[in-house]
């Protein structure tokens, strides 16, 4: 059963075709909403929003018509702006609370929905201050903070890792994880960042100039591919060789060697330790063994695993 | 109690809750819009400075109403300040420097910076957000137009020697002092934040909005006393207009009014109200049709 569903969408406006017959299932989970800057990734959140209307086509969301059933949309969905939002002279208790009540929550339950919701994203007691002077970070927190706090069955996020410092991405993103995995609330999570999309998302929505390029299960995409990735200190050659002559598929690149694990005949634990082995007794340092995955840039590449477009 | 020993003492983070209580969805987004901005108007939850503009004037509104209360009780009918037909006359400024302040308040930060996509993300539509606004500043206008007056209308009729005498003889004003006050608030409620909207900070805000009414009213006021003009004198002040409709709809001729200078026929007053006022509402919905999500 899918919660959000496209046929067709189009949205032109003079002179630009923001999205250009987008026809996508999208199911639970956190769903990475991939494609470059003006690729029509915050059209589309727009349109689902019901904020925008549709040239043609339809779009859906939990069941309700985004045409005509936008308010009812937009009680059970919380939505993450890509740019700044906050008004800077009142504090984010007062802010979120506000916005938990203009969702429609009693007074009482929004009271208690912004304590909870402020301690999720990880402002204590910084948050009675007011939001001006907050850094970034912490009003990036705010920012998913309102769209948390009615309890949504659906987040949008629009590129929720904008002005991040590196560990402030590390955090934001670890949050959409714990939202995704733990809060059981359905993300989408739009960026135009591969790497961190690779990082949180279970399914994957990637579009191109308003049009679906692909979509699939980001498991499918990284899962195991057999084959097992020795990266070693220096030149890694004789460690090919020498596998290779224990009958195993090996071949070196540089300081790393790639053995193909699925075709060994002794089993997966006879290649490790026949790696353990032979590096050892050639005096090679071990960087790291593991198993090899697809990385996510394979989609953008033609011809990539498990196409699955709607 | 029962605890078990490990549990003791320990503090858990019980994790994420749902909400599954009642969600008032589109009206109790507007409820709260309107509840919030009425706050914002009377400047509570924040600082003491931004209490003094509105409560001060809400003070000095009602004063001459009890100051005339307690004349009429110490020296009963001989002298008689205010009637209600001129109450909101003679308290004139305070309205526009009420408005000028408290208007901005409502819309300016929220254009500003960016959080009316927010608000358009949740249950409501941009016309809802206007017209909560328009709630919020009318309501709280009333403070000035209409609770000053009917503590006029009150303090007569207990001042008097026979109360329920004075209930029948007061009555008949009543529709008058309702109706005056409404139409106050709501005339200077949009025409305010008509103007607030189009501005970028507060302050040029409430500058465009004392303006309007100052400038007007003073202009107005000089070519009424000019003699030339006097018929176009109270065109220029959205008060003087006012005061014609009220004139037109509840009787009674306020002296100082330009209006009585300019001898037009009354209903003028109405029409110009009737233009006024829905011009207004349109320059809002034409602001924030424009503002993108």
């Amino acid at each position: 059963m899918s919660l959000i569903s496209t046929r067709a969408l189009t949205k032109r406006y003079p002179g630009v075709t923001a999205l250009d017959g987008l026809s996508v299932e999208i199911g639970e989970g956190v769903i990475g909403l991939v494609g470059a800057n003006g690729a029509g990734k915050s059209t589309l959140l727009k349109i689902l929003l019901g904020l925008l209307p549709a040239s043609d086509g339809e779009a859906t969301v939990l069941g309700l018509d985004a045409a005509t059933e936008g308010a009812r949309i937009r009680e059970l969905v919380g939505y993450m702006p890509e740019h700044d939002c906050l008004p800077p002279d009142v504090s984010a208790t007062e802010f979120v609370s506000h916005m938990a009540r203009v969702s429609g929550l009693p007074s009482g339950a929004a009271r208690e929905r912004t304590a909870d919701v402020l301690r999720h994203v990880g402002l204590y007691e910084e948050r009675y201050r007011p939001i001006g002077g907050y850094s970034t970070g912490m009003k990036q927190r705010v920012k998913l903070a309102q769209a948390l706090v009615h309890d949504p069955r659906v987040l949008f996020l629009d590129e929720p890792t904008n002005g991040l410092d590196p560990a402030g991405r590390d955090e934001m993103l670890a949050l959409i994880i714990r939202i995704g995995r733990d809060f059981g609330i359905t993300a989408i999570v739009a960026s135009h960042l591969l790497g961190e999309i690779e990082r949180i998302a279970d399914w994957l929505v990637a579009i191109d100039a308003g049009r679906l390029l692909r979509t699939a299960a980001l498991t499918s995409f990284t899962e195991r591919t057999g084959q097992l990735l020795v990266e070693t200190d220096e030149d890694a050659d004789p460690l090919a060789r020498r596998l290779s002559a224990r009958g195993m598929q090996a071949h070196a690149d540089g300081r790393t060697v790639v053995v193909d694990v699925s075709t060994a005949t002794d089993g997966e634990y006879a290649v490790y330790d026949a790696v353990r082995d032979e590096t050892v007794a050639l005096g090679l340092g071990l960087v790291r063994i593991e198993h090899r995955r697809h990385q996510l840039e394979d989609l953008f590449r033609a011809g990539g695993v498990d196409e699955r477009v709607a | 109690m029962s605890a078990s020993p490990e549990t003791a003492g320990t503090i858990y983070d019980i994790g994420y809750r749902g909400y599954t209580g009642p969600r008032l969805g589109r009206r109790g987004a507007i409820a709260a819009l309107v509840g919030a901005g009425l706050r914002a108007v009377f400047g509570l939850g924040r600082s003491g400075r931004s209490k003094i503009i509105p409560w001060g004037a809400v003070i000095l509104a009602t004063m001459p109403a009890v100051v005339a209360v307690a004349i009429r009780v110490l020296a009963g009918d001989l002298i008689d300040l205010y009637g209600y037909e001129n109450y909101l006359w003679s308290i004139g400024a305070l309205l526009p420097i009420f408005v000028a302040a408290q208007a901005p308040e409502l819309v300016v930060n929220d254009i500003r910076h960016r959080v009316l996509p927010l608000y358009f993300s949740r249950p409501m539509s941009r016309l809802d957000y206007v017209v909560a606004k328009l709630a919020a500043l009318s309501l709280g206008l009333l403070a000035l137009t209409l609770l000053p007056v009917l503590v006029l209308f009150v303090g007569r009729v207990l001042a008097a020697e026979d109360v329920l005498a004075a209930i029948g003889d007061e009555m008949g004003a009543l529709p008058g002092i309702v109706g005056s006050g409404v139409m106050h608030a709501v005339v200077l409620a949009s025409i305010g934040l008509a103007v607030s909207s189009l501005a970028a900070r507060r302050a040029y805000a409430a500058g465009a909005v004392l303006a309007i009414f100052l400038i007007g009213g003073v202009f107005g006021q000089v070519l009424s006393e000019a003699g030339r003009f006097a018929e176009l004198a109270p065109f220029f002040d959205p008060l003087a207009v006012l005061d014609g409709a009220r004139e037109w709809l509840f009787g009674g001729s306020v002296a100082e009014s330009p209006v009585r200078a300019a001898g037009l026929p009354l209903a003028v007053y109405g029409l110009a109200t009737l233009i006024m006022t829905p011009a207004s509402w349109t320059v809002l919905a034409l602001r924030y049709r424009g503002i993108s999500t």
